[in-house]
């Protein structure tokens, strides 16, 4: 092909003597100047670009895809979306709440606890006696029990899947609820009965029962055969995970149908909210378990009677200092954060309001313990917190030595009170309190820088190297029964985000919480316990260790094609009752 | 648009949201919390946000920061692609293998970890502003690789052209050559690039927030503002939201005004 | 230089810098904040036990050497190592994604090209107006990916290769107009329109040959570009391709994945590099 070149004004090395066809269109040099010649062609040019502008609009037709659905509904099957996959489907092994919520549809369990009551109704177990020490537990299995492959369902089996999730090699996290699980013994004296001994007493025996799954004896299969109303029947990484209905599951309706009613349950990997509620409004997905409070007003405006806002959770979001005394912070900034006053200035200062109504657009309700008003058995109705009082707050930094000049804090060294508050990206209503807060703080001298972090870089400034000043995080309380919290609450725990892993108590009150943590783990006596844990609802409230912001509001979204579903806050959310949810349009 | 017309909006634009700062009661970070996602009134033009800040004063604060560090951050990324090309044009073959090797890898690595990594040597009271600034840095730092293969090529080729030829026989230092003749050439490839990187850039320090980088609170951020278009919920809300999508788009066309190359 | 050997240099070329990449990632990835943790230890539930698998993963990977030597055993195995948060053959992982990201990519490419050369060709040949006429290109320019994307899961309508082919349309339509202005304004041209040629052989004859090199340069440009906007558009779209393993590999910290997806991402942008060069190099023989 040759070239052009220009050398000079002149041009070398092409042959222009071919004329094209159609030169008439062209921009031909006329004596008379170049007037009509490039008004040709520009009006050639203007068709190009109009046809160009048509084809192109073709080609991104062409180009459509619609968003894709992971895989057709069949008939009568239920869909929503998990946010990433399942780790594992090994019932014994979960250790992730996407896991646990196919154990909890596939698994059958010999107690399930009712979600609305909060208490345990049997299962696969008949009927059940605990004894008064509460070291003997007996279960009597019902009769006719199948697994989904049609094989029979014994106290052999029982034995073999409460065993294996009490082996060390299994590493269930499940074995750590019986507090020795290598001295627990299971004895099947016939097949209709278990008899379990535990060294200890254990508390919330219903729940800890809610998390074996019973599978076929020597025959771990993942999800494939289950004694639960459904079994995993197929599975694509980074798409979906399927159930199919147990044709053998135990259980049946008042009138004697077999249940579960619904015929399947398609989870989606999905992480994208945007798309998860279009998907919900389109009619592709029967429900959605935590909606969040922006897109609330959305799904309420498009499909009214789908979203249900069932007031406080069990979650908190709280602000706290990071207490540590060997944290790699300067010494008068530990002195702040390991004040009492400091902390309830701070808790004094924040309108707590205006997080509720702003950051999560009214759906959360204040908060001041790390007890849910929704936990009505452990709430302390007496409980005595700071309010929110700027003048109390000033007061409270005065009374330690913090003054004020202009708008900025001092404390008593002459040092300007500035720090971070660490949260997770990804959050909205979260980044919204933080931003909130740092205005509130403001108010009070204070100056506060936000940092966002990716996940793992926030709990490895946290847990692993206790390098930060303050955090904004939530909690999600899985379980009411507030021994789930021992790992939060207990001194010497990992998890005592303020100061974890302390050899022995760094204050008195620490202790004190500590006594009374152990109190309630280890008495048979709801009075006692209930008294153990005001108490410790009452220390934190007094101390501020955790500066509790806001309970939110557990907001689902239920497709009205759905029936059979009654609404409760405790994990798995709306689909607790699998077993009589189904569509009005599905087949049974 | 003529260039004197673009200078001038741009100039309005720049000098309107200087004022709008400088005049406006609120400041960017003041939040009205009886007036949240408010409409337009006399006492916020343009509304408010989710808090409850004026509209109008973040989104001027938000251009002139933006625009000045996406806009620094696309020149220094252009210059080191363009600096980077040239050299390898210029150097034995030997040498702008090896270079183009660097480059190449450069664009292989993951450098969303350096800038973790990054973000854990800044102290956490970093100020917004100083993380902003480091945003944009590391941003120009990364950003040049991808075109600067293209600017080797292209000077490569104009290298031996014989308009370069001619210009050497007639004296012409390299230098010269290259600051005279090559890199007007290089122009096509150069402005275009320039005007990627400038929203590119934007849009990256907001994604960049994610990892503690980028224009922290209260400071506010125009790629913020733009990444509030992916929230349907904020849409239906205010249709304010689309302001600093408009303003970009302007932006962007003055830049391309004086960056287009027609002249007659 | 003979053909076979340009292209084994080349080919030896591209093997040299997925290596260089793997090694970087392995540093980058193992000193990065967040590698020895589980999102796990902040479930007070699950707490121990991801702190008893961070520890016995922290035993065997302390030193990116010792990483290193996993990685190199797990290459020589076939299966690319094990992925740390879904526990498979990384091989497996990538495999069944592999197709979906390169026929998202090709398409996406190739549509966006088509796009930006139909309307680049007319609109850089007007004498006023281009600015204006380019103005679709500019917006999307301005809006960001993830937002596109999201605009077209609420409108109901297109899809990642949509998205796709039109981030690559905006970006080559600036660089190709560009070029083709200055092609249309080059002398040699001016003779030819003088000469009566038609706009369709001045184009194929004159413009397109004299802008190939370039364009050769902005191909390697775009499926950079491409692969940038993979991750954002699978991820919002759910697309179960290499891009969206990337991201969660990325936020998980997951060393064997990012590492394959490194060499893949090298092995991309240097078969494209190659193909460039090669072509120029042919061209100079």
């Amino acid at each position: 092909m040759p070239k052009a070149c220009f050398i000079n004004g002149s041009v070398k090395g092409h042959d222009f003597s071919r004329a094209e066809k159609g030169q008439q269109d062209c921009g031909v040099l006329t004596p008379e100047g170049f007037g009509p010649t490039l008004e040709a062609t520009y009006e050639t040019r203007s068709r190009q670009l109009r046809s160009s502008c048509v084809l192109a609009g073709l080609m991104a037709l062409f180009a459509v895809v619609a968003p894709g659905q992971a895989a057709p509904r069949r008939p009568g099957e239920l869909a929503w979306a998990i946010h990433y996959d399942p780790k594992t489907f090994d019932p014994a092994k979960v250790d992730e709440q996407a896991s646990e919520l196919v154990r909890y549809l596939t698994g059958g369990v010999l107690l399930r606890i009712n979600r609305q009551t909060q208490e345990p109704e049997p299962q696969l177990a008949e009927s059940y006696q605990v004894s008064l020490k509460g070291t003997l537990i007996v279960f009597k299995l019902r009769s006719g029990l199948r697994f989904s492959d049609g094989t029979s369902l014994t106290s052999a089996d029982v034995a073999w899947s409460l065993r294996r999730v009490l082996a060390p090699s299994t590493q269930g996290v499940v074995a750590e609820e019986f507090l020795s699980p290598s001295e627990v013994v299971v004895e099947t004296p016939d097949p209709l009965t278990v008899t379990i001994h535990l060294p200890k007493a254990v508390t919330g025996v219903g729940k800890i029962f809610d998390e074996i799954a019973i599978e076929p004896a020597n025959r771990p299969s993942e999800g494939r055969v289950t004694s639960g109303p459904f079994t995993v029947s197929d599975y694509k990484r980074g798409q979906y995970v399927r159930l199919s209905r147990n044709p053998n599951y135990w259980r049946r309706d008042s009138a004697g149908t077999q249940l579960p009613y619904a015929t399947g349950v398609r989870l989606d990997v999905l992480n994208n909210r945007e798309q998860e509620i279009s998907l919900f409004l389109r009619g592709e997905y029967d429900l959605i378990d935590s909606l969040s409070p922006d897109y609330f007003a959305i799904v309420a405006q498009k499909s009214p009677q789908s979203v249900h806002d069932l007031g406080a959770s069990l979650n908190t979001e709280q602000l706290w200092f990071n207490q540590f005394s060997a944290a790699p912070l300067p010494e008068f900034e530990k002195a702040w954060l390991q004040n009492r006053n400091f902390r309830i200035a701070v808790s004094d200062a924040i309108h707590r309001a205006d997080l509720a109504r702003i950051a999560y657009n009214g759906h959360a309700t204040p908060a001041f313990g790390f007890i849910s008003p929704a936990n009505k058995l452990w709430y302390n109705n007496d409980l005595k917190y700071p309010h929110e009082s700027v003048a109390d707050a000033n007061r409270m930094l005065a009374a330690s030595g913090f003054h004020r000049n202009e708008n900025q804090l001092y404390d008593a060294t002459g040092h300007p009170v500035r720090f971070s508050i660490l949260t997770n990206s990804g959050n909205a209503a979260r980044q919204k309190m933080a931003a909130m807060i740092q205005q509130d703080l403001a108010a009070i001298g204070m100056q506060v820088t936000i940092v966002d972090l990716d996940f793992p870089a926030l709990i490895e400034r946290l847990l692993h190297k206790q390098d930060y000043e303050a955090c904004l995080l939530g909690l999600s309380n899985v379980e009411p029964d507030p021994n789930e919290m021992m790992n939060l609450w207990l001194s010497s725990s990992p998890n005592h985000q303020w100061n974890p892993s302390e050899k022995t108590p760094a204050t008195a009150w620490e202790a004190e919480i500590d006594k009374q943590m152990q109190l309630q783990a280890s008495s048979s006596s709801e009075q006692v316990r209930k008294l153990a844990v005001d108490r410790v609802q009452q220390i934190v409230a007094d101390q501020q260790p955790f500066i509790y912001l806001v309970y939110p509001n557990a907001l689902q979204a239920i497709s009205p094609q759905l029936q059979g579903v009654k609404a409760a806050i405790l994990s798995p959310g709306p689909a607790w009752n699998i077993d009589f949810i189904s569509r009005k349009d599905g087949a049974r | 648009m003529k260039k004197h017309i673009a200078a001038a909006v741009l100039l309005l634009l720049i000098l309107g949201a200087a004022l709008v700062l400088w005049l406006s009661p609120y400041n960017y970070a003041f939040q009205d919390r009886d007036a949240i996602m408010a409409p337009s009134t006399a006492q916020h033009w343009t509304g408010t946000d989710e808090l409850g800040r004026d509209r109008t004063v973040r989104v001027a604060a938000a251009l002139l920061i933006g625009l000045t560090g996406a806009t620094a951050a696309a020149v220094i990324t252009i210059m080191i692609a363009a600096s980077f090309g040239l050299l390898a044009a210029y150097s034995p073959p030997a040498v702008a293998a090896i270079l183009m090797f660097v480059s190449d890898g450069f664009l292989s690595l993951p450098w969303l970890f350096l800038l973790m990594m990054a973000r854990s040597l800044l102290p956490l009271t970093a100020s917004p502003l100083q993380t902003a600034v480091t945003t944009f840095l590391v941003l120009a730092a990364f950003g040049w690789p991808a075109c600067a293969r293209a600017i080797y090529r292209g000077a490569a080729q104009f290298r031996t052209a014989e308009w370069m030829i001619q210009g050497h026989a007639c004296g012409l230092k390299t230098r010269q050559l290259v600051r005279l003749h090559l890199v007007p050439h290089l122009r096509p490839l150069l402005l275009p690039q320039f005007l990627i990187c400038v929203p590119a850039f934007i849009v990256a320090e907001a994604n960049l927030g994610a990892l503690g980088l980028g224009v922290g609170e209260p400071m506010p951020s125009w790629g913020a503002m733009l990444l509030e278009l992916e929230n349907s919920a904020l849409l239906a809300r205010s249709q304010w939201v689309y302001l600093p999508i408009a303003l970009l788009v302007v932006v962007l066309l003055i830049l391309e005004s004086f960056t287009t190359e027609i002249e007659y | 230089m003979h053909l076979p050997m340009i292209v084994l240099a080349r080919v030896g070329r591209t093997l040299l810098l997925m290596l260089f990449a793997a090694a970087g990632t392995i540093l980058l990835v193992r000193f990065a904040p967040g590698y020895f943790t589980d999102y796990r230890e902040m479930d007070t539930k699950y707490t121990q036990a991801a702190q008893a698998e961070i520890q016995a993963d922290a035993a065997q990977q302390q030193s990116a050497g010792q990483i290193a030597m996993r990685m190199v055993k797990s290459w020589l195995n076939g299966d690319l190592g094990q992925s740390r948060q879904y526990g498979v053959p990384v091989a497996e992982l990538i495999g069944a994604r592999l197709q979906v990201s390169a026929l998202l990519l090709v398409r996406g490419i190739l549509w966006g090209w088509l796009l930006a050369i139909c309307t680049a060709l007319p609109i850089s040949g007007m004498r006023k107006g281009g600015v204006l006429w380019g103005l679709p290109f500019t917006v999307l320019l301005a809006i960001p990916t993830a937002a596109m994307a999201t605009a077209c899961i609420l409108a109901e309508v297109g899809g990642p290769v949509l998205v796709l082919s039109l981030i690559v349309a905006a970006r080559e339509f600036k660089f190709l107009r560009n070029l083709l202005e200055g092609a249309w304004r080059s002398p040699h041209l001016l003779q030819g329109r003088a000469q009566g040629l038609s706009p369709r052989a001045l184009v194929t004859m004159h413009i397109l040959p004299n802008v190939a090199p370039q364009l050769r340069a902005l191909a390697t440009l775009s499926i950079v570009t491409a692969l940038g906007a993979l991750v954002p558009i699978e991820v919002i779209f759910t697309v179960p391709g290499v891009g969206q393993l990337a991201w969660s590999a990325v936020m998980n910290r997951d060393l064997p994945v990012l590492v394959a997806v490194s060499l893949l991402m090298t092995a991309v942008v240097g078969f494209a590099g190659m193909l460039s060069s090669r072509a120029v190099t042919l061209e100079e023989a």
